[in-house]
């Protein structure tokens, strides 16, 4: 096999690392902050992939467009249920949350069911975004790369925003001691509803990349969220460096991987976050309150 | 000690539980014939067959007159949910509360649970959604026939249409690698080696890859004459937009192992220009045009039917006419009756209840999807590029794997 | 377990739960292969709340012992052609041998990553179940030709199975409530509630909770081996994650930590799944049951059983703290 065709393996594996990236960051933030297992985080992802399309179908909504509106529209949404229903459950265990966000996901995807169906939408990139790019050792579909540019952005964005801005710096000191940053004068309540927003909305425009390359269907969220938990265990809960990386790595890995083995791709993130647990119970870069 | 509070919980949780229990009528009524419609009524064969299937039964009964020997003839609608246990459960009480017939089961795995069951109970099962060839192979039986298609004559029709030509010899195949996909790969590998071709490379995929791009990028760089797409649902979707995304249909022809009118009513620019097989179309004749505007009349919608629904209306008439001949719905003396039958009607041609398997064997139709500014009519996307006899396109009696034990 | 389920009073609500259990088959329109499925279900929600109620772990892969044992008990009587029973022990064998090497894998972890741990191990099963297709029969699953016999007892008869399987629940639920009233079922509840401190004493909580967890994926396992018995045929539903989802709901329904909770919860889950997926809004069978359990989160968490015990006031003379669910980290 030429070095070429690798090239283009790496690169698809950071196409579906970015994917896995943007998610397990939205999944790490909300779980740094409110130590909420968001298992409808694959819902949210779905529903923006779905603003895409509608806003397509019903008002003209250009692709790129769709990718400020979706975060936009999907990350209320979250806000919404935050504040009417997982508010009630943050004194009680962080399970119940779990199981709360669970069951959200019946009724969210049954519900995009009855609209849709469950054959699929159609969804493609735009024009100015199709057909190939010459990268020297391959041709490669420049909308592809669009996905690659994009995820490293926002994540870039969202690692420097915690780590470099003062909204960060409150966002990482509400995450580490909720009462005293209260006692500093920072709106930790505020925080919260924000982060679970910004969290959600990253899944969305995760969902809007997705659209064109995907199907677009109510449980498109299922196949991916899993594998999504696997990678947030493997590189740490609340840890976003760690979610950011392990995402691709996972993504490259298991993309390089399936050219010998394909069934590994769909099995290796499990025996990863296997093997790590075992050596390191936090995950890569989480930090050890993970073994109570 | 309050003995006397704690009965009121136990009886309340225990009156809640037997009343939400499923209801059974008491007495197994024979002055009735019941056929049981067991699809997906919501999840992803809810177009292909669903309601519509019910509307195809109901509409078939209605047409028949609505009794047979003075039987009243009614049609139940049972969602599988596409689990196999849930499936046969039902089918299970459906039968011991006095059902003759299951039809459609549309999903292989709830098809093979309830012959399973109609097997046990010595109940009539006509499958015409499920797919799979073990059903007329090595879990054929006495009392369940497969009706519409099944894998083998997918495979032989479209396989054996594009090999035999000059320009359809050399093929990849990306597929999933669970039963089906596998069987697929198989079918059309023989199909496609006798008519002289082969299948240069085969890449097989785990269910749920979202990302077909390295497998497509793979098919573009081998540069072969037909791109085999032998997956299904979201898998073979991926699939078809990865190729669709990479511009392999303007290099080669597409051929899809498993798609229907339904899929490409949703998805229409993905599937254009690519060949499949279908057991029927809408518009193929006069006949099917006027039952198909009988079916858009009855379910609405403005759509059109599917093949699978077209082909549960057909077996229920078949049906009726069966227990009409037989006087009676002894199943038994149905089998003798239709095994070895030669019939037709707007969805079967040169049809034949084969007796050595039963598999009920027609003409299949390889059709190319048309592009959206082709259509001559809404949802009219297949054009018939040729009909495949019977013999031709299922698998032949000689091979049938199936241990007749009947 | 409060006081208001022990001594006789304990004895009372258990022969009342044996009796429904009795004369469940012969109510008018429950159908038994129904009702037999019913005491399967709940005797994998008993095995579930062992381990959260009582031990305080949440697993969110635990079709893994029910969908497992269901298949290694079909491979064994469709492929090794052992009789049905042995194929149900077989089954129960795999499951005990998979959550030993589940649980000594995810027992160092705790909470959430406990819970992602499990959901993802379970999902490696399934992967492998769905693939190994020679084996397992893939999507296609496998069909039972018979039920075998019981001490010459023919298990074909929908009624008789119903009974066995019935008896079969019970003594594991007796069982199971030995357990919870055992030295060793103190220990669990005291570290479920205050994990450090139980260590601090001297317990070797991982053992422990090694223990529970085999113990509860083994007996997982016999209900699951037994389901595939009732049915006849095992298919990939046994062992995908939504089954795992819908152990943890019936268990929070009924209202964990209580036992009598996991069979209620079971028996009225199961039934309104089946009962509505039969309605006119059957299509939306989904949309109700995640409804119905996102409001029992929200406002009846105790469940059932436990909002029952919770408006009674123990007579104990040793005052007891009520059976907090999972105390808030």
């Amino acid at each position: 096999m030429d070095p070429a065709y690798y090239g283009t393996q790496f690169f698809n594996g950071l196409v579906q690392g970015g994917f896995y990236a943007l998610l397990a960051l939205g999944l790490s933030v909300i779980f740094g902050l409110l130590r909420v297992v968001n298992f409808a985080h694959g819902a949210m992802y779905m529903l923006g992939a779905f603003v895409a399309y509608y806003g397509g179908q019903l008002f003209g909504l250009p692709f790129l467009a769709a990718l400020f509106v979706a975060p936009l529209l999907v990350g209320a949404f979250g806000i919404l249920l935050e504040r009417l229903l997982l508010r009630r459950l943050y004194r009680l265990d962080p399970l119940y949350n779990l199981l709360l966000t669970f069951a959200l996901v019946l009724v969210i995807e049954d519900v995009m069911r009855l609209f849709a169906g469950s054959l699929g939408s159609p969804y493609s990139a735009p024009d100015w975004l199709s057909g190939a790019t010459n990268l020297g050792f391959t041709v490669y579909p420049t909308y592809r790369l669009f996905v690659v540019a994009v995820s490293l952005l926002i994540c870039f964005a969202v690692w420097f925003v915690t780590e470099r801005t003062p909204l960060g710096a409150r966002l990482r000191a509400a995450t580490e001691n909720p009462a005293i940053a209260r006692a500093l004068g920072i709106d930790v309540d505020l925080l919260v509803t924000v982060t679970f927003g910004a969290g959600v909305g990253l899944a969305a425009l995760a969902g809007v990349l997705a659209a064109p390359n995907t199907n677009v269907v109510p449980d498109m969220g299922d196949a991916i969220i899993i594998t999504t938990f696997a990678i947030v265990v493997i590189g740490g809960m609340g840890s976003i460096l760690g979610s950011v990386i392990t995402g691709f790595i996972i993504g490259v890995i298991t993309a390089i991987g399936a050219v010998y083995y394909p069934p590994i791709s769909t099995t290796l993130p499990f025996i990863l976050m296997a093997v790590v647990l075992l050596f390191r119970p936090a995950g890569l870069f989480g930090k050890s309150e993970g073994a109570k | 000690m309050n003995v006397a509070a704690r009965w009121p919980a136990a009886a309340l949780a225990f009156a809640l539980i037997t009343l939400s229990a499923p209801r059974a009528p008491v007495a197994a009524q024979s002055d009735t014939v019941k056929i049981a419609v067991i699809t997906d009524m919501s999840g992803v064969y809810a177009a292909l067959s669903g309601k519509g299937a019910v509307t195809a039964t109901q509409l078939a009964v209605d047409d028949f007159g609505g009794s047979v020997l003075g039987k009243k003839i009614e049609v139940t609608a049972i969602d599988h949910r596409n689990n196999p246990t849930d499936a046969a459960t039902k089918a299970r009480e459906f039968f011991d509360n006095g059902g003759d017939l299951a039809l459609d089961l549309t999903n292989s795995g709830t098809a093979l649970a309830v012959s399973g069951v109609g097997k046990e109970k010595h109940k009539l099962v006509i499958v015409t959604g499920g797919g799979s060839s073990a059903l007329t192979g090595a879990n054929c039986d006495k009392y369940t026939y497969h009706y519409a298609y099944d894998t083998y004559a997918l495979a032989h029709s479209t396989g054996a249409n594009i090999a035999a030509q000059k320009n359809g010899k050399t093929w990849y195949a990306i597929y999933p690698t669970y039963a089906f996909g596998t069987q697929m790969l198989a079918d059309f590998g023989d199909a496609v080696k006798s008519q002289g071709g082969s299948i240069v490379k085969a890449d097989g995929a785990p269910l749920g890859t979202t990302d077909f791009s390295s497998y497509v990028l793979a098919a573009k760089n081998a540069k072969p004459q037909v791109l085999g797409i032998f997956s299904a649902g979201a898998d073979m979707v991926n699939t078809a937009k990865a190729a669709a995304q990479f511009g392999l249909n303007k290099d080669m022809k597409i051929a899809i192992g498993l798609l229907f009118l339904a899929d490409v009513d949703a998805l229409p620019d993905v599937f254009t220009g690519s060949r499949i097989t279908t057991s029927w179309y809408w518009d193929e004749d006069a006949a099917s045009r006027a039952w198909a505007d009988k079916w858009t009349k009855a379910y609405g919608g403005g759509i059109r039917p599917t093949d699978v629904q077209a082909s549960d209306y057909s077996a229920t008439i078949q049906y009726l006419n069966a227990i009409k001949a037989t006087g009676g719905t002894d199943p038994d003396k149905i089998v003798s009756y239709l095994d070895g039958r030669k019939f037709n009607d707007f969805y079967v041609h040169n049809g034949q209840w084969r007796a050595r398997d039963h598999s009920v064997v027609h003409d299949m139709y390889v059709v190319d999807i048309l592009p959206k500014d082709k259509l001559k009519a809404p949802h009219a996307w297949f054009n018939i590029v040729e009909t495949i006899p019977p013999n031709r396109a299922f698998r032949p009696e000689s091979q049938s794997v199936c241990t007749k034990d009947w | 377990m409060t006081g208001a389920l022990r001594g006789a009073r304990g004895r009372r609500v258990a022969l009342v739960a044996l009796f429904a259990g009795i004369v469940l088959p012969f109510v008018p329109g429950v159908y038994t292969v129904f009702a037999t499925n019913l005491a399967c279900y709940a005797l994998f929600a008993v095995a579930f709340d062992l381990l959260l109620g009582f031990t305080g772990l949440l697993s969110f892969g635990h079709a893994m012992f029910w969908g497992g044992a269901a298949y290694a008990t079909a491979i064994a009587v469709v492929n090794a052609h052992l009789s049905p029973l042995l194929g149900v022990a077989a089954g129960t064998i795999y499951a005990g041998l998979a959550a030993l090497v589940v649980g000594a894998l995810s027992i160092r972890s705790a909470g959430i990553y406990f819970a992602m741990i499990t959901l993802a191990l379970a999902q490696l099963q399934y992967f492998v179940v769905f693939q190994w297709h020679d084996l397992t029969g893939g999507e296609n699953g496998l069909q039972f030709s018979s039920r075998g016999t019981l001490a010459g007892l023919s298990l074909e008869n929908d009624r008789i199975f119903y009974f066995v399987v019935l008896a079969i629940v019970a003594l594991c639920f007796a069982f199971a409530l030995r357990v919870v009233g055992s030295p060793f079922g103190l220990v669990l509840t005291a570290m479920r509630d205050n994990e450090p401190r139980a260590r601090s004493i001297g317990y070797d909580t991982a053992r422990f909770k090694l223990i529970a967890f085999v113990m509860s994926g083994a007996m997982s396992g016999l209900a699951g081996a037994l389901f595939a018995l009732n049915n006849r045929l095992v298919g990939l539903d046994v062992v995908d994650w939504h089954t795992s989802g819908k152990v943890v709901m019936m268990t929070i329904l009924g209202g964990i930590g209580t036992l009598y909770g996991a069979i209620a919860g079971a028996g009225l889950f199961e039934s309104l799944e089946y009962f509505v997926s039969k309605t006119a809004i059957g299509d939306k069978t989904n949309i109700v049951m995640g409804t119905i359990f996102a409001i029992v989160i929200l406002t009846a968490r105790r469940g059932i059983v436990g909002e029952l015990l919770a408006t009674r006031t123990p007579p104990a003379p040793v005052p007891e703290a009520e059976p907090a669910p999972l105390e808030a980290v």
